[in-house]
Order: structure tokens, then C-alpha cells, then sequence
């Protein structure tokens, strides 16, 4: 078995063990089951709120329900990827890398036949198959929920659709991933590693769609992403910043092909926005010197 | 074929201004225990790394099973192994789950008989199922020493093998290095800061100081060369104590 | 030195002068500064191109001949402080984790704990020096983000401001203040509990998930009315009447929502600064008095829970569980 396979072999175990790796994954996991639900206790509410109406006489609309889409229910989904899955898989990458630095085994891997670009791509394909995982793992189980809340399995189209925003939260959190290895791979100190990435991912997430759109850091909380510039200076700054908010254009993307009606337009240039992060992150990963990759930690 | 396990030619390693190795040039034949001494900071460790090829040096050359450490650093990773001062493992992984991994990192396909045979060779058998996470320090340089000789190296470094083991796991693993040279033919290139080490365990023996070689013979003539000493450790001394040339 | 408030004395002022020589706190304090800055400037910016808007359709009105003109948009410069406040609420209670976790850990890591537990110190010098040292270096932080951001709103917001605004900032500050020193003793307690260091600081990250962002989110997303695009009433023609006495039938539901919200310490800290400060319309204008006897009980939990916090980290925080083996 060559350094590759047997790098992501072991990273996929490592990350089994690690329990606070697995608090995080139950976390997202429940998270996205809880989505479904609070949305199903809701809908019954909701429904219950509608039947009243009309048997007060106050309205004869049609029930606005039934016009909506079944997967209206896992857009609360969109949010726990950018939230809880996004910090999940930073602190994964950081563990990835920084274990080896820490406990000095880089310098054991190192005085093997291991490349360097095998053994880091090997530790991302690791992550990228837990990643993919938990994310396949919590889908599904939103997938049937809905089908119950929906009364029918879902069809192909949306299966196929929730199958999509699968993927592409799976292209979001191995990016951030990747941002934890780089950070667990360049930082002195374990506590350093952790957070600047966390602080990338807020000003991502956070104050890059603030300057461009004047939108507050609560209300980035939405699923729905930040409202278009309001003109002024916002129309010539959110040009710059636009395609660097990368959590929104995965927001602006995952509403697309969730088919949020407060969304419109082609999820395309957002994918390939976010493929191009992906691309970028790895390339910058794996061209880590070997001297790096078993440099110590200061204490 | 060749006779020297180890050779190096005005090995030179530097950090900025600070020479760590100055211009070390030394032979080690196949089948030797050969002890480096030298204080801490000497330059002992980093001549091994790179020697294991973890350093490239700033001037000079080594070969390492007969092969160039700069123009083949991956063919000489294959030939030996490694067991660096305090050594750590992945503590939540159990001992078969760390050993397979390097082993399988070192190119052995199915290793878990190797490993199995090698628990064996270091009578560590019935631990393969722990977790390294619970284990003492004497546990773990067992550990150590199986990742290292998993793959049969021709060669094996180990970086002050003995330090912080109580006396019963020092001598146990003196017991085990002589046996890796005598039943396995393993060269050994050890690092050490203890005299004692040495004399109970080397065949010949190098004293780095500052970064250079100051003196660098078989145990047996250098002994034979103090003949009013009575010990290794004074020879030592006597060598620490003229000034660097 | 031999009474244990001088001990504590001496560990609060050792965690003075770390945090002042350390980078990394530096690097925060700046990033919540610039962070803060930028959204009181963006706040202004949003509010000028509002009034350009509005100047426009006035001229478009005059042009057309039109006599009446609509009220323009008013200004009120706390309100500037909205984008401030939620970072504090969201980043700040991020990094005052960071934080707590850190004083604890570096001597952890570095080795210094056995050195400092070798001393004759008393069982809460340890705890209450490392606590009062952060709820000092808080003070300073909020002080400095909140003159800088009232400067920030004279100058940019261009903007004169009242003795009583003076007093609302202060009110927000103290609140703030609570508020980061709640999260900082949390993150001391985890941290002292966890054997493994970055356990510490994840568990209190996943509290801070769960309480700063998600659950003030999923009591957003359990209002009725924002269950269908462009809102439930508004689809159906309800008037806010008729829709009060349908939603007064599913009063269960509605408590559910609220106590979810309530739950997280967020929101009091958000409701407290947002009523002082004007932001949330129904306090814009009005009297301390008539602010402090709506919110009074939110000023009492933040308080509490400020205290119980530090009771935790005090508690948790002993030789025993600072010495647990270290990975």
C-alpha cells in the first residue's frame, strides 16, 4: 500500500478515536437532523395556524404551503454546514497536521520512503472521506424526514437536489479543512493553529459580507444570503468582496439548488467560486516543505 | 559491494551563522555499534537527522547504506531505521494500529505478522491491543524501537536511547541492541551523552564537541590509547577538556 | 504576602503583564477594534446612500410637481452601534473563550503550573487571580472599543452626542463587560477540567455554537410567520389583529419559541444593549427609567448567570483537576 492510501487509512482512524472530533460530528449530525424536525413541528403548527384561519373565515387563500418546496424544510441546513460543519473541519485539518508536529511523529513518518505531497494529499483524501461521511450520514436522515413531513419519499429531482447540496458542502468544509491543515502545519502553538482560522472563517463569514452589503453580522446568521449592495459605495466594494464571501456565495448556491424562491439566478459562478477555493486551499497545502511539516511546536 | 555502512565527507550543517555540524567526516563499517558522544548541544542529534535525511546538510556529503543522502534521500529512508530521543506515538491509537501504519509507511504490505514477530523479538508480546496513551516511558521506547526495526533496516539510528528509563528498562535495552547487531546484522549508529553507555554496548566510538569530531576510534584501541586511564569517562574528559582545533 | 487575596493579587497581575507582551491577544483586541469600526463606518455609509435615495425621489416628487413630501429618513447615532454590538456578541464571547482558555493552558503547556502549585498558595488564589486578571484586562478592552467607537460615531456619523447617550454607552459597556467575563470564566472552568488541553477549548466553542448562534437562530426559524417566503400573514391577507388572536391559540408554541431564545444568554445580553442603547425601535427615545422597568429581569440574569459562571470556574479550577496527566 503506497504513503497515500496509507496516510488517509489513518487519518480516517485517528479521527474516529479523537472524541472531541466525534462531539463536533454528533453535534453537526444532530444539528441537521434537528433542522428537519423544528421544521416538521412547524409545518404542523403552521398548518394548524392555517386550518384556523380558514375556519375563522379570515382568509381564503390556498394553503401558501402548497406551493412550497418539500426541501424548504433543510434550509436551516445551510446554516449548521456554514456554522457548526465549517468549524468542525477546521478542527479536524488542525488536528490532521498538528498532531504530527506536537508529538513529534513527523520526524517517524519523515525517515520513511514518504513523499511529502502523498502523505499531506493522503491526509485530505482521509478527511475528505469523514467529511463526506457525516455529511452522506445527515442527509439521509433529512432525507427521510422530509419524506415523512412530505407524506412521500421524495422524488429523483429532489433527491438529486439534496444530493447536490450534499457535494457542495462537502467542497465548503474541505476547503476549511484544508485551511485547519495550513494553519496546524505553519503555526508555533496549538492554540494559535486553532484560532486563526477561526478567525478567517468570521471574517468571512462575518465582516466581508458586511462591508459589502451593509448587512449585520446576526442577520448573516439567515439562511438566505445578505441582500444585493444598496448602491453608492456598496455597488463598487461588494464587486471586491462578493466573490471572496465565500460562505455566502455557498449560501447564494445551496438556495438555488434547494429551490428557495427568495433566491433566484444561476448557482454556476457561486460553484465555481467555491471549487476555485477548494483548488487554491490544496495547492498551497501540499506545496508545504518537508522541514515545515516536522517543524516543532514552541511552548 | 560496499563495506561501510556509513560515510561522511565534511558533513556541514548550519543555522544562520551558527555552525551546528563543522565539517564532520567519519566512516562507520557494516556491523558496528558505534556510540557519538558529545554534552547536549554538541551537534549529536543533528547529525543524525541528517544522516535519517529529516536535515539537508548546508556543505559536504553522506551516504548511508551506500547511498547519497542528498542525491537519494528516499532509498536511504528505505534502508534504515529510526528511533529519536523521547520518542511519541498517536496515544489513542492502540500499539497494533501505530505499528501497522509506520509499517505500512515504510512499504510492508501485510505487516501484522512482522509485527507480531518483532513484539516477540523485543519481549513485548500481549500489549499489541493497549493504547499507547496508558503506557510508561520504559513501554514506549519498546514501541519506539519495534517502529524502527519493523522493516529490517540495514541500518538503525537511535537518539539517546536511554534517557529518562529506569535502570531495569536501560538494561533491557542495552540487551536488545546488542542482540539487533549480533543476531540481525543491524549497523548501529547511536547517540548518547552517557560514557557508561558506551562501553557496555559500542564497538567503536566518535566525540563530537561543538560541532566537531575531536576524536574518533574502536572502543577497543581507544581504550588502549589512555592506557593510564582507567575508564572511558576520563578519556572523555580528557578530550572535552583540550581545546576545539 | 501570606493572605490568599494577595496571592490572587499577585496571579491577576502576572496575567496583566502576559496579556499586555502577548501577540496574539493583541492581534484580537485590534481585530474586534477594526471589525467594530468598519461596521459603525458601514452603518454610516448605509445610512448616507439612504438619504441620497431619498433626496432623489424628493427631486423626482418636485420635478413632477408633486406638493407633499415624505418624512425623511431619521437619524439616531447609537443606532450606529448595532453592527458593534453583535460582534462583541458573536466574536467577542469567541475570543474572551479564547481567552480563558489560554491563561489557564500556557501554564499547562509550559510547565510553569507544577511551578506555581509548589508554592504555598491557597485553594482559590489560582482561580481568582487567573479570573480577576481577565475580568481587568475585559474592563480595559471595553473601554478602549467604547471610546473608540464613540469617537468613531462623532466623526464619521458626524453626529453630536447627549449627555444621556453618554449614560446608555456606559449602561452597553457594563453589560458587555458581564458578558465577556461570563464566557472568559467559562472557558477557565472547561479548560481546568478537560485533561487534554484542546478539549477544553472545543467544548466551550460547541457551547458557544449552541448558545450564541444556533439557538437564537432556530427560535428565528420557529416563528410562524417566517415559515413561508414573504411571511405567512402577510401571504394569507391577515391585518396584525386578527393574526394576534389566531396566534393567541397556539400560545404553547409560541412559549417554546421564547423560552429557546431566552435560554441562550445572548439574547439577554443582546436585548439589554439594543433596549439602552435605542436600536430596537419600541426604546429609541425613551427614558432610562422606562427602559430599566421593562428590562430589569434580563439585567438580573445576565448578573446571575455572569456569577455562576465564575462560581463554576472558581469550582472547577483545583490542584486535583489542573494536575490530571496533560497531552
Amino acid at each position: 500500500m503506497n504513503a497515500f492510501m496509507v496516510s488517509a487509512r489513518h487519518e480516517m482512524l485517528n479521527a474516529r478515536r479523537t472524541r472531541t472530533a466525534n462531539l463536533l460530528l454528533v453535534v453537526f449530525i444532530g444539528m441537521v437532523i434537528a433542522s428537519s424536525v423544528i421544521g416538521w413541528v412547524t409545518n404542523q403548527t403552521v398548518t394548524s395556524v392555517y386550518q384556523k384561519v380558514v375556519a375563522d373565515g379570515l382568509s381564503s387563500a390556498p394553503n401558501p404551503f402548497s406551493g412550497v418546496s418539500p426541501l424548504y424544510y433543510s434550509r436551516n441546513a445551510v446554516i449548521y454546514v456554514l456554522l457548526i460543519g465549517s468549524l468542525m473541519a477546521i478542527v479536524l485539518g488542525v488536528q490532521a497536521t498538528l498532531r504530527d508536529r506536537k508529538a513529534a511523529t513527523a520526524d517517524l513518518v519523515l525517515s520513511r520512503p514518504v513523499g511529502s505531497v502523498a502523505r499531506l494529499l493522503g491526509q485530505l483524501a482521509g478527511l475528505g472521506v469523514v467529511l463526506a461521511v457525516v455529511i452522506g450520514v445527515s442527509m439521509s436522515i433529512s432525507w427521510v424526514i422530509i419524506s415523512i413531513i412530505n407524506g412521500a419519499p421524495l422524488g429523483w429531482g429532489d433527491t438529486g437536489r439534496l444530493v447536490a447540496f450534499s457535494a457542495l458542502s462537502w467542497i465548503l468544509l474541505a476547503t476549511f479543512a484544508l485551511l485547519g491543515m495550513l494553519t496546524g502545519l505553519r503555526s508555533r502553538q496549538e492554540t494559535t493553529a486553532l484560532l486563526v482560522p477561526f478567525v478567517i472563517w468570521s471574517v468571512v463569514a462575518f465582516v466581508l459580507p458586511q462591508i459589502g452589503t451593509a448587512a449585520r453580522p446576526v442577520s448573516l446568521l439567515n439562511p438566505v444570503p445578505a441582500v444585493n449592495p444598496t448602491g453608492g459605495y456598496f455597488d463598487l466594494v461588494s464587486a471586491l468582496t462578493g466573490p471572496l464571501s465565500v460562505t455566502e456565495q455557498f449560501k447564494r448556491a445551496s438556495g438555488i439548488i434547494l429551490q428557495d424562491s427568495t433566491v433566484t439566478g444561476d448557482a454556476t459562478p457561486s460553484v465555481l467560486i467555491l471549487l476555485s477555493f477548494l483548488v487554491v486551499m490544496s495547492i498551497v497545502v501540499v506545496s508545504t516543505p518537508r522541514a515545515r511539516m516536522r517543524s516543532g511546536l514552541d511552548g | 559491494m560496499t563495506t561501510s555502512a556509513i560515510t561522511t565527507d565534511q558533513l556541514t550543517k548550519s543555522y544562520g551563522p551558527k555552525l551546528a555540524l563543522d565539517a564532520l567526516t567519519l566512516d562507520v563499517p557494516v556491523g558496528e555499534v558505534f556510540g557519538l558522544l558529545g554534552h547536549n548541544g554538541a551537534g549529536k542529534t543533528t547529525a543524525v537527522n541528517v544522516l535519517t535525511t529529516l536535515l539537508e546538510p548546508t556543505r559536504g556529503s553522506a551516504e548511508v547504506a551506500g547511498v547519497s543522502v542528498t542525491g537519494d534521500p528516499r532509498s536511504v529512508r528505505r534502508a534504515i531505521g529510526y528511533l529519536p530521543e523521547n520518542v511519541q506515538f498517536y496515544d489513542n491509537l492502540t500499539v497494533m494500529e501505530n505499528l501497522r501504519f509506520f509499517a505500512q509507511l515504510s512499504g510492508l504490505r501485510r505487516p501484522d505478522g512482522r509485527i507480531r514477530d518483532v513484539l516477540r523479538i523485543l519481549d513485548f508480546e500481549g500489549h499489541d491491543r493497549q493504547r499507547l496513551g496508558t503506557f510508561s516511558k520504559g513501554m514506549r521506547q519498546r514501541v519506539g524501537i519495534a517502529q524502527a526495526i519493523l522493516h529490517s533496516p540495514s541500518v538503525l539510528f537511535l537518539d539517546e536511547p536511554t534517557s529518562g528509563l529506569d535502570p531495569e528498562g536501560v538494561r533491557t535495552l542495552r540487551e536488545t541492541i546488542v542482540r539487533l547487531n549480533s543476531e540481525f546484522g543491524m549497523t548501529i549508529f547511536m547517540n548518547t551523552h552517557l560514557r557508561s553507555e558506551v562501553t557496555k554496548t559500542c564497538t567503536s566510538i566518535g566525540i563530537l564537541k561543538a560541532g566537531r569530531l575531536v576524536h574518533h576510534d574502536t572502543l577497543e584501541r581507544a581504550l588502549s590509547a589512555f592506557p593510564g586511564e582507567d575508564s572511558l569517562e576520563a578519556i572523555y574528559f580528557q578530550v572535552e577538556s583540550e581545546p576545539a582545533s | 504576602m501570606g493572605n490568599p487575596s494577595t496571592h490572587a493579587w499577585v496571579i491577576a497581575r502576572k496575567e496583566l503583564l502576559d496579556l499586555r507582551r502577548d501577540r496574539l491577544f493583541a492581534v484580537l483586541v485590534a481585530f474586534l477594534m477594526i471589525a467594530t469600526l468598519i461596521s459603525v463606518g458601514v452603518a454610516a455609509a448605509s445610512f448616507r446612500t439612504q438619504i441620497d435615495a431619498y433626496n432623489l425621489y424628493v427631486q423626482q416628487l418636485i420635478a413632477a410637481g408633486s406638493t407633499t413630501k415624505p418624512a425623511a429618513p431619521t437619524f439616531f447615532p447609537l443606532q450606529l452601534l448595532r453592527g458593534g454590538v453583535e460582534y462583541l456578541e458573536i466574536l467577542g464571547a469567541l475570543f474572551a473563550i479564547v481567552l480563558g482558555y489560554g491563561t489557564i493552558a500556557k501554564e499547562k503547556y509550559r510547565g510553569t503550573l507544577q511551578l506555581i502549585l509548589s508554592r504555598p498558595i491557597g485553594r482559590f488564589a489560582m482561580p481568582l487571580g487567573k479570573i480577576g486578571g481577565l475580568a481587568i484586562v475585559w474592563a480595559a478592552v471595553v473601554l478602549l472599543l467604547t471610546a473608540a467607537t464613540t469617537i468613531a460615531i462623532v466623526a464619521i456619523g458626524n453626529a453630536p452626542l447627549q449627555p444621556i447617550d453618554g449614560a446608555r454607552i456606559l449602561i452597553a459597556a457594563i453589560v458587555a463587560w458581564l458578558y465577556l467575563v461570563f464566557w472568559s470564566a467559562l472557558a477557565i472552568g472547561t479548560t481546568a477540567l478537560s485533561p487534554r488541553l484542546s478539549t477544553g477549548l472545543i467544548v466551550a466553542i460547541v457551547i458557544w455554537l449552541a448558545f450564541v448562534l444556533i439557538i437564537p437562530q432556530i427560535g428565528d426559524t420557529m416563528d410562524p410567520d417566517n415559515q413561508v417566503p414573504g411571511g405567512l400573514f402577510a401571504t394569507l391577507q391577515i391585518q396584525k389583529t386578527d393574526e394576534l388572536k389566531v396566534l393567541a391559540n397556539f400560545a404553547g408554541f409560541d412559549a417554546i419559541r421564547n423560552g429557546l431564545e431566552i435560554s441562550s444568554i445572548t439574547k439577554h445580553f443582546e436585548r439589554l444593549t439594543f433596549a439602552f442603547l435605542g436600536i430596537k425601535d419600541k426604546y429609541n427615545q425613551q427614558t432610562l427609567d422606562f427602559v430599566w422597568t421593562d428590562l430589569w429581569g434580563y439585567a438580573i440574569t445576565l448578573a446571575v448567570a455572569a456569577f455562576a459562571s465564575v462560581a463554576f470556574a472558581v469550582g472547577a479550577t483545583t490542584r486535583r483537576t489542573l494536575q490530571r496527566k496533560i497531552s
